[in-house]
């Protein structure tokens, strides 16, 4: 009930189509009735009637207005039962739409834990063949279900009311289809958890297998991909068939229950007619109905197996449906609409993931303007570090505060909206560069985001490709060197004008001219900006105005250049090695 | 190279044709044999249907008079219960069968399409948003399987039953049965009407959900960016173009789709009504009862498979607008492939010869030009210079990841373009900017390099790179799972990784670009000390910008301008004063 519930309620703007939709189908099916009825009619009439003849010679336009009828009426039925279909097409599709709105929005705003979570091949899943499923359901088997569901009803109701006890016969084979159907439906369902679970690894293997091809091709390992996809792909399949399995090994039992109706109605009309319960006509009636009967319960089996895999489905996108992510704006957040001076401060911050302690009680301080070099030991926490300014992370203990205020009491937009970030993984949209660095502003000037570049020494570079910066990139920015994404990552990042401004070690694939040139632009902007970069390079760090050292999650050094060099530790270690 | 991205619907350059569907049939055809069980035993399944309403008839017509006639009205019902109990097992083997079949054609085709999509080289992936490539492998194939499944054997099926009923029409009364043909014409011109219109607006449903997967999976893969740029609201602006843009033109490929059934209803009845009248009128007295009551009866069951046919074909109409694009993917040429005379390259000694090589990623523009170079075995190489200058695209020719525009890459004695690419890349170890980590343990991450090596080859790896301990020291050890975003690896690490998968492949000419850009100065040093002792008599290029890391090579090449300007040790070029001092003076404090 839950899941209808919540089919329900993503169905608002269009509920009043799909209850439009259901009443044509109650309409339409109960039309059913009505043409074979009228066959009845001139069955009974004009054909078996002892004045069958005589009734030719004296009605015949009687005859012509029944046909009449009956093509008459099953064009109207035809045209709602159109009307019908587009109301659950439409409905369906904006209901889908809906899903989708909110399933979009969940995977823009949950946070890194989340992603850490889940595979990017198994929101696919959800996104794609999961919604699709839920699609399908709300167009068709609910329909059917109601189809099924009153024609059954109207065709009991028209059987009882020509004689009950051979509407009983004919109902006397439903406790058997119920109870396969219900044997049926429990062992189903895991099976179409087990597919959808198969679909959802196959979903991966290739996902990353896409992203990954460089590697694939740098090991010449694409007899092993084939090898792994297809071991997946196999299963995939094997679970496939045992789903479909599964129904066959029922239906033998419920389609001869079914199409048992015609012998029940066989021989038991049979036996009323010639004990003269029933008239000759009457039995007629009765055996050209036979089949609103018999197909429900036809249909029963298809109906279970597309809700089985409905359910499975269903709630693998209510999982993100419903999912909340943590790091969000409180309520009580304080508003801060005007630029952010850029004061970032770290008080006693201890941060820990999965049970594991990354950062251990970290305090530094940054004034507006100033620039903070981290330099520190693979793994030492660096990234997390400057990742708990924007929130990408919250705090376990201790606080980090920009301007004053812990930042987890301002609004998550606002706070992000001051910080500019380039990050180490550089990750590049498939879009034309300039869409790339406008991505933070996309109302910006041309101007702007060519300035942008020109301060990230990109300018040159974009200029020369065929498109300049309507040059479409690939995905990560393939296609570009390493040095080359960086840059437009880092004017990505310039582009926003941040009032701070957080390197991940955004350039150490450029060469030293590129650098120094950024290292320049990066001291002569035009905007007060706090710079907090990750670096392994002495070149970077030199003219900080103070460098952190990073040890196991723990400051070891704090100061100046000058100043760590005279202490003759770690940073001076590093120093040495890259004179 | 055309790139593509999410808001742009891909042209398809083959129209629609025929060949698309024998295509897949050819698919089918590997499952002949079962394929025809199926239809066998769909055609006693159906004849035997058929008996029923005939013993109904005849029953109805002899065996309702009196209580002499029970017996045999109980034999009948006998009958029919036998019949529909035949009808139904033997339906219930074929639908196995088929159900076989059909899963197995889809994973063929699956399984082609994987194969080929391994041979396409970095451009294919460039060149296009890795989520229409995905849901073509995923789920545009998922969605011809119900028609592989069911359409094969009833389309054949539901033919043989309109032939079938079409002759016992004919038995019954051969002039009823004509003026049930008479309705063939008005719905094959329905359906050729209807046809028309859905085929485009089934294309472009397919389209536009590419696009929404296309820009789906960025989010997903993007989805730090875009909250650190607080895009949210945008992208969600953007998404719901798509999906809006997809909902609409389903809404109209699929009005055109559910006009079938209703149309051909109406048909369907207009011939029956026309049954009564003519029977009643036309030929009355000529024909029995039960002759008109069988035919009402023959004219419905007429009308079923033409409206399971028309499903079908809305079925295949809508299969269609896939499988062009599934077929158009498996024909995607393949650039970089192994010449045909082409050989096992034999093993490397490592010794690398540019002659005249020139080399463009888009025609016209050159990133190399004439560029040629020796390298003799053993030596180890620094490429340096400006971002961009094409260091990445030289030692990606050394792979073979590109066919050159001119001039020859030879390996030792091999002209590279001449040996199997598998033998030459496995003694190639790559360390790409891009370091990325498959989802798994970390220890099928280093076995990627060499998928027989044991724990203790992977440590020894691992050691070498200085995460040993790192690992050792989680919970899991070397069976901790990470997943493709890294998962709790950062990126210093994953490079490590990646590096010891490099280490463990143990290849005969090593390539580290970038290799350890995100790597701590310390670590690099150890790692340094670790290398040289491993780079002996291995030949190695190495793009760096840290010169701490360049000055150890044997040799430094300068790459500017289209080529290389400078060549020489770290001395030579000192003393020359030129690029590469200037480079180095730079970084120097």
């Amino acid at each position: 009930m839950f899941l209808i519930r919540w089919l329900w309620k993503n169905m608002e703007g269009s509920r009043r189509v799909y209850i439009l939709g259901l009443l044509c189908t109650l309409v339409s099916q109960s039309m059913f009735i009505i043409s074979p009825r009228i066959a009845g009619i001139i069955t009974d009439t004009f054909i078996i009637n002892e004045n069958a003849a005589q009734n030719l010679e004296t009605k015949p336009m009687l005859l012509v207005w029944l046909l009449v009828a009956m093509v008459g009426f099953t064009m109207i039925r035809a045209a709602i039962v159109y009307g019908s279909s587009m109301c659950y097409e439409r409905a369906s599709q904006s209901m889908i739409y809906n899903i989708r709105k909110v399933v979009f929005h969940n995977i823009e705003v949950q946070d890194a834990k989340f992603y850490d979570y889940y595979r990017t091949g198994d929101i696919m899943t959800r996104v794609s063949g999961d919604l699709d499923m839920v699609r399908h359901s709300v167009a068709w088997i609910i329909k059917t279900v109601l189809e099924c569901f009153v024609m059954l009803t109207a065709s009991i109701v028209f059987f009882f009311t020509m004689d009950w006890l051979m509407a009983l016969c004919l109902i006397s084979v439903t406790p058997i289809i119920l109870i396969v159907a219900y044997h049926f439906q429990k062992a189903v369902a895991p099976k179409f958890e087990d597919k959808r679970e198969k679909l959802s690894d196959l979903n991966t293997a290739a996902e990353e297998n896409i992203s990954g091809n460089r590697v694939v091709k740098a090991f010449a390992r694409e007899d092993y991909e084939t090898k792994k996809f297809d071991k997946l792909s196999q299963k995939f399949r094997d679970s496939s068939k045992d789903a479909a399995f599964t129904w066959y090994k029922y239906y033998p039992f419920e389609e001869t229950a079914a199409q048992g109706l015609t012998v029940v109605m066989l021989v038991c009309g049979g036996l009323f007619v010639i004990f003269g319960r029933i008239t000759f006509g009457d039995y007629m009636a009765f055996s050209g109905l036979v089949w609103t009967m018999s197909n429900p319960m036809r249909q029963l089996g298809t109906i279970i197996n597309d809700w089985q895999s409905f359910t499975a489905s269903a709630q693998k996108i209510i999982e993100i449906y419903y999912g909340k992510p943590r790091i969000i704006t409180r309520e009580d957040a304080v508003d801060k609409p005007e630029r952010f001076e850029g004061k970032v401060e770290f008080d006693n911050v201890s941060l820990n993931l999965g049970g594991k302690q990354v950062l251990n009680n970290v305090s530094f301080t940054v004034n507006p303007g100033e620039t903070v070099a981290i330099m520190g030991e693979t793994g030492s926490g660096k990234t997390l570090l400057t990742e708990l300014i924007p929130r990408i992370y919250d705090v376990s203990s201790g606080e980090v505060r920009v301007d004053g205020t812990n930042v987890r009491m301002l609004k998550l937009q606002q706070l992000r909206h001051n910080i500019g970030m380039a990050t180490q993984d550089v990750f590049l949209y498939s879009d034309t560069i300039d869409g790339n660095i406008a991505y933070g502003d996309s109302d910006c000037s041309e101007e702007q985001v060519v300035n942008s570049a020109k301060l990230a020494d990109a300018d040159g570079f974009i200029r020369k490709l065929s498109d300049g910066y309507d040059t479409i990139v690939g995905e990560r920015g393939v296609g570009l060197s390493g040095g080359q994404k960086q840059r437009i990552s880092l004017a990505r990042a310039l582009n926003v004008k941040p009032s701070i401004l957080i390197l991940d070690d955004t350039t150490s694939a450029l060469d030293l001219e590129t650098e120094k040139h950024i290292q320049d632009s990066l001291k002569n902007l035009d905007y007060s900006c706090t710079k907090i970069i990750v670096a392994q390079r002495i070149s970077t760090t030199k003219f900080a105005d103070k460098i952190i050292v990073m040890k196991d999650g723990s400051i070891i050094e704090q100061g100046t250049h000058e100043e760590l060099i005279r202490k003759n530790g770690y940073y001076k270690e590093v120093y040495d090695l890259q004179k | 190279m055309t790139r593509n991205k999410y808001d742009v619907d891909e042209t398809l350059e083959t129209p629609f044709d025929i060949r698309h569907l024998k295509r897949s049939l050819k698919y089918a055809a590997r499952y002949k044999k079962q394929i025809i069980t199926a239809l066998v035993l769909s055609t006693f399944a159906a004849i035997i249907g058929l008996l029923s309403p005939l013993i109904v008839q005849h029953a109805v017509d002899n065996y309702m008079g009196d209580k002499s006639d029970i017996p045999m009205l109980l034999i009948s019902g006998g009958a029919v219960l036998i019949c529909i109990v035949v009808s139904v097992l033997l339906t219930k083997k074929r639908s196995v069968m088929m159900t076989d079949v059909g899963q197995n054609i889809i994973y063929d085709i699956r399984k082609d399409l994987f194969e080929h999509m391994q041979m396409l080289s970095f451009d294919f992936y460039d060149s296009r948003p890795h989520g229409k490539i995905l849901t073509r492998i995923i789920n545009y194939i998922n969605s011809l399987s119900d028609l592989m499944t069911n359409g094969i054997v009833n389309f054949v099926m539901e033919i043989f039953n309109l032939i079938f009923i079409t002759i016992f029409m004919f038995i019954v009364s051969w002039r009823l049965a004509l003026v049930t043909l008479a309705g063939l014409p008005i719905y094959f011109g329905i359906m050729l009407l209807i046809k028309n219109h859905q085929r485009k607006a089934w294309q472009r449903v397919s389209n536009k959900s590419s696009n929404l997967a296309a820009y789906q999976h960025e989010n997903i893969v993007g989805a730090k960016i875009s909250q650190m740029f607080v895009r949210e609201e945008e992208n969600e602006e953007i998404h719901d173009k798509l999906a809006k843009a997809y909902r609409k033109d389903w809404m109209s490929a699929v009005k055109w789709s559910i006009v079938v059934w209703p149309s051909t209803d109406v048909v369907g009845i207009i011939v029956q009504a026309a049954i009564y009248a003519t029977g009643l009128f036309a030929f009355r007295g000529t024909i029995t009862l039960g002759t008109l009551l069988a035919m009402t009866d023959y004219t419905a069951r007429f009308w079923q498979p033409l409206m399971n046919l028309s499903n079908l074909m809305n079925n295949v109409i809508n299969a269609v607008a896939y499988l062009e694009r599934i077929f158009e993917m498996m024909d995607e040429p393949i650039d970089v492939k192994d010449a045909e005379d082409a050989k096992e390259c034999p093993p490397i000694k490592g010794d690398v010869h540019f002659e005249n090589v020139t080399f463009a990623y888009e025609s016209g523009i050159n990133i190399l030009e004439n560029l040629s170079f020796d390298v003799k075995a053993g030596q180890s190489i620094a490429l340096v210079g400006p971002t961009g200058a094409g260091k990445t695209t030289i030692v990606n020719l050394i792979s073979r990841f590109y066919n050159l525009n001119g001039g020859t890459v030879r390996i030792d004695d091999s002209d590279i373009s001449k040996v199997t690419l598998k033998s030459l890349r496995s003694q190639m170890g790559i360390m790409l900017q891009d370091s990325f980590i498959f989802s798994g343990t970390i220890l099928d991450n280093i076995r990627y390099g060499k998928l027989d090596a044991t724990l203790e080859e992977c440590r020894e790896a691992c050691k070498i790179v200085g995460i040993d301990d790192w690992i050792m020291s989680q919970k899991n050890g070397y069976n901790t799972i990470v997943n493709e975003r890294g998962g709790g690896l950062s990126q210093g690490q994953k490079q490590l990784i990646a590096f010891a998968r490099t280490i463990v492949s143990d290849p005969r000419i090593l390539v580290l670009d970038e290799a350890t850009s995100s790597i701590d100065a310390k670590t690099e040093r150890n790692l340094q000390n670790a290398l040289n002792h491993l780079l002996k008599g291995r030949t190695s290029f190495i793009i760096a910008h840290r010169l701490s890391t360049i000055r150890n090579c044997d040799r430094i090449m300068y790459v500017s301008g289209k080529g290389i300007t400078e060549s020489g040790t770290h001395e030579e070029l000192m003393a020359k004063q030129g690029d590469y001092y200037k480079l180095y003076t730079s970084q120097s404090v």
